[in-house]
C-alpha cells in the first residue's frame, strides 16, 4: 500500500464528484428556480420579525418544510402543501429546521392567522394548553400602569395576569407575530417545483396497466 | 556470545512486507459490472421519469389556452352537464322545480326577463330572502356557487338554463360573467324579490325586502366577533372577517345556531378538547354563546375552501352521496342534508369547509380525541374511513357551495331550544 498517488487522485475525484453532484448541480438547478409566483418578499416589519425569530432559535423546535402526502399527513394536520424550493427564496440563511418537537410554522398565518393568540401565546404558552412545553417570552412585553393609545395590549386570563396594570408588547414581539401571521403558502406550487412527481406518475401508469391487466382477465 | 544470533521467528532484513499481486477473484468484478448496470437502469428510469412528468406538465399547459379559445361561445352541452351536478338537486333535471319549496326555471318569468345575465347574477352570488316565481312565492334560500364555479362554467350552466331551458335567444360568454364577477362577486347574496328588481326591469310584484334586524344586544356581539374582550381573542381574528375559516380553523357562516351552541357549551365542559377554544368558551357566558351562535347562523359568505389535500373528487362525492356500505359508511348527505347544507339543530352544514378542518376533525373523531357527537355517530363513521377516504371527501365538500344562512323567522323558532345547559341534546 505505497501507490499514494492513484490513492490520492481516486479520493480526491470521489470527493470531486459528491460535491458536483450533491452540493454543485442542485445549487444550479435551485437558483435557476427563483422565487414561485406568489410568493411575496419580506415586509420590513417581518424582515425584523424574522430577526427575532432567528435569534430566539425557534428553528431548534420548529420545523418549516411540510412533508409531501405520501410522506406524513402534513396537510391534514393544517400544515399547508408539501413546500418546493422556490418557496424559501427570500430566506438566507433558511429555518427549515430540522426538529417536530413543536408543530411545522410553514403555514402558521394559515391556522393561527390571530395576533392576539399569538401574543397571548408568546407571553405565556400555558395559559393556552396547559401541557405546552414551549418556553415562555416574558421579555418581549412590558408591564405597564396604563396603556398608551399605541399599545397593543395582550389579552390574558386572571391566572397569569398581572395584579395591577397591563402587559403591553414591545415592538420586537410585533414583529415575530407579524412574520408568523406572514408565513403562507397557499399559492399553488409551481409544475415544477423539483419535487420528483416523475415517479408519482410512473407509478400511476403502472396502476393503471395492473387494473387494465386485472379487468381482462 | 558477543554475536548476536538472528531470531528465526524475525524476518529477514530484506523482507518487504508486500504482498504478491494476485488476480482479483471474479466475484468482485461480476458485483461491480452489476452495480455499475444498475446505476444505468436508475440514471435511464430517473430520466424517462422527469420526461413523462414534462410531458404531462406540457400537455396540462397546452390545454388551458385551448379552454380559453372555447370561452367565447359557452358549450351548453358541459352546461347540462353542470346543471345537472350542481343545480337539478333542488330545481329539478328539467328545471321544473317543487312547489312551495324550489322555483322553476324552465318557463320562468325571472329568467325569461333576466336572460343569462340575470341567471349569471344569481348562480354568483345566491338569493336570501323571499320572492316570488310565477306568481308564486317561494322561500329564496339559494346558495353561491360564485367561488365554486369558474367563470367558463357559470357562462355554461347560466347559457344552459337561458337558452335550453328557455327559449332566450342570448348566451353569456365567459369574459361578461368575469366582468360580472368584478363587480358583484364579493357581494352578499341577492336580498329575494327586492334584490332582483334591482337587477331587472319590469319585474312582477315581489315580496319587500325583510331587512336585517338588529336584536338587543348585537352590538356587544359585533364587538365580541371583531375585538374581542379583554382576556378573548376576537372571533374573527381566525375564522376571518366573513366566518369562512382557513385550514383547521372552520367556517361557521350558516352553521346552525344551535350546533354552534353546543359545540361552545362542550369547549366549556371540555368534552370538545381544543385548548385555544377552550380559552374562548370559557371566557364567554350563556348568554354570549347563543349570541355568536346566532350572530353566525345567519350569516352568508363565499366558500373560502378549495380542494387542497389531493384527495380522489370521485371518491370523495360517492362518499357523500351514496356512502359505502361494503366498509358500513352512510352517504354524508343522509344526515347532513341535501348538497351538505346542514339539517338544523343537530347536524352541522359541511359543504364549502375548509378540506383540513374536515380531514383533521375526522382523524380525530377516529382516534376518539372528539368525541361528542349525538349517539356516537360519527366515531363509527371516522373509524371506518381510511387517509385517503378523509382526504377524499374532505376535498369533494370543499368544492361544493356554500349552505345557504339560516332565516331569521326560523332562528326565531329554534331560539327557544338552544341548550343552554349541559347534555340537552346528547
Amino acid at each position: 500500500m505505497n501507490r499514494y498517488l492513484p490513492l490520492a487522485i481516486t479520493a480526491l475525484a470521489i470527493l470531486a464528484l459528491a460535491t458536483l453532484f450533491l452540493v454543485i448541480a442542485p445549487g444550479m438547478q435551485i437558483s435557476a428556480q427563483g422565487p414561485t409566483s406568489g410568493l411575496k418578499p419580506y415586509t420590513e416589519a417581518e424582515a425584523r420579525g424574522r430577526e427575532v425569530y432567528v435569534s430566539l432559535g425557534c428553528l431548534y423546535c420548529h420545523s418549516q418544510q411540510p412533508r409531501s402526502l405520501a410522506q406524513a399527513p402534513d396537510a391534514e394536520r393544517g400544515w399547508g402543501r408539501a413546500s418546493v424550493a422556490g418557496d424559501y427564496a427570500y430566506d438566507a440563511p433558511h429555518q427549515l429546521g430540522t426538529m417536530r418537537t413543536g408543530p411545522d410554522l410553514m403555514d402558521i398565518g394559515d391556522r393561527m392567522p390571530s395576533q392576539a393568540w399569538q401574543l397571548t401565546h408568546l407571553y405565556q404558552p400555558r395559559a393556552i394548553s396547559s401541557w405546552s412545553i414551549m418556553p415562555a417570552y416574558p421579555y418581549l412585553f412590558t408591564h405597564k400602569d396604563k396603556a398608551g393609545p399605541d399599545d397593543v395590549v395582550v389579552k390574558l386570563p386572571a391566572k397569569y395576569a398581572p395584579k395591577s396594570g397591563v402587559i403591553v408588547a414591545k415592538q420586537d414581539a410585533l414583529d415575530l407575530v407579524k412574520y408568523l401571521q406572514g408565513m403562507t403558502r397557499q399559492y399553488a406550487p409551481p409544475k415544477d417545483g423539483l419535487r420528483d412527481n416523475g415517479y408519482a406518475l410512473i407509478a400511476e401508469k403502472q396502476r393503471e396497466a395492473t387494473d387494465a391487466t386485472k379487468a381482462s382477465n | 556470545m558477543t554475536d548476536k544470533k538472528p531470531d528465526p521467528r524475525r524476518p529477514d532484513e530484506t523482507f518487504e512486507p508486500f504482498e504478491a499481486t494476485r488476480r482479483i477473484p471474479w466475484p468482485v468484478y461480476s458485483i461491480a459490472i452489476a452495480l455499475a448496470i444498475w446505476g444505468v437502469i436508475m440514471l435511464v428510469q430517473t430520466s424517462t421519469a422527469v420526461q413523462v412528468a414534462d410531458k404531462a406538465q406540457t400537455e396540462a399547459a397546452k390545454q388551458e389556452p385551448t379552454k380559453l379559445a372555447q370561452a367565447a361561445a359557452p358549450d351548453l352541452d358541459a352546461g347540462k352537464t353542470l346543471f345537472a351536478d350542481n343545480c337539478a338537486t333542488c330545481h329539478g333535471d328539467a328545471g321544473e322545480g317543487v312547489t312551495g319549496a324550489f322555483p322553476p326555471l324552465h318557463g320562468s318569468d325571472i329568467v325569461k326577463l333576466g336572460g343569462a345575465k340575470a341567471v349569471t347574477q344569481i348562480v354568483m352570488r345566491g338569493i336570501g330572502g323571499k320572492l316570488n316565481v310565477n306568481g308564486e312565492s317561494y322561500e329564496g334560500e339559494m346558495p353561491a356557487f360564485g367561488s365554486v364555479l369558474s367563470d367558463t362554467e357559470i357562462s355554461e350552466v347560466a347559457s344552459y338554463v337561458a337558452t335550453g331551458l328557455n327559449d332566450d335567444a342570448k348566451t353569456i360568454s365567459a369574459p361578461e360573467v368575469a366582468d360580472i364577477r368584478k363587480v358583484a362577486g364579493d357581494m352578499d347574496p341577492l336580498d329575494g324579490g327586492a334584490g332582483l328588481a334591482g337587477l331587472i326591469n319590469n319585474l312582477p310584484a315581489q315580496p319587500e325586502s325583510a331587512a336585517a334586524e338588529k336584536g338587543p344586544g348585537s352590538e356587544r356581539v359585533a364587538q365580541l366577533v371583531s375585538q374581542g374582550s379583554g382576556t378573548v381573542w376576537a372571533c374573527a381574528s381566525c375564522h376571518g372577517d366573513k366566518g369562512e375559516g382557513t385550514e383547521t380553523v372552520p367556517r361557521l357562516a350558516g352553521l346552525p345556531a344551535p350546533y354552534l351552541a353546543k359545540q361552545l357549551h362542550d369547549f366549556q365542559k371540555g368534552t370538545r378538547p381544543n385548548d385555544s377554544m377552550a380559552y374562548v368558551a370559557k371566557g364567554l357566558s350563556d348568554q354570549e354563546i347563543v349570541e355568536l351562535a346566532n350572530y353566525y347562523a345567519t350569516m352568508t359568505s363565499p366558500s373560502g375552501a378549495k380542494p387542497s389535500l389531493e384527495g380522489d373528487l370521485k371518491r370523495g362525492a360517492q362518499l357523500a352521496k351514496e356512502g359505502d356500505w361494503s366498509i358500513g359508511v352512510p352517504a354524508c348527505f343522509t344526515c347532513h342534508g341535501p348538497s351538505g347544507v346542514g339539517v338544523a339543530p343537530n347536524f352541522p352544514g359541511i359543504a364549502a369547509q375548509q378540506p383540513a378542518y374536515v380531514a383533521h376533525q375526522l382523524a380525530m373523531w377516529a382516534g376518539g380525541a372528539r368525541h361528542n357527537s349525538p349517539l356516537g355517530l360519527m366515531a363509527g363513521i371516522g373509524k371506518a374511513l381510511n387517509d385517503a377516504d378523509r382526504r377524499a371527501v374532505a376535498d369533494y365538500l370543499a368544492s361544493l357551495a356554500p349552505m345557504p344562512a339560516m332565516d331569521k323567522t326560523e332562528l326565531a323558532a329554534m331560539e327557544s331550544n338552544i341548550p343552554v345547559r349541559e347534555g340537552v341534546d346528547q
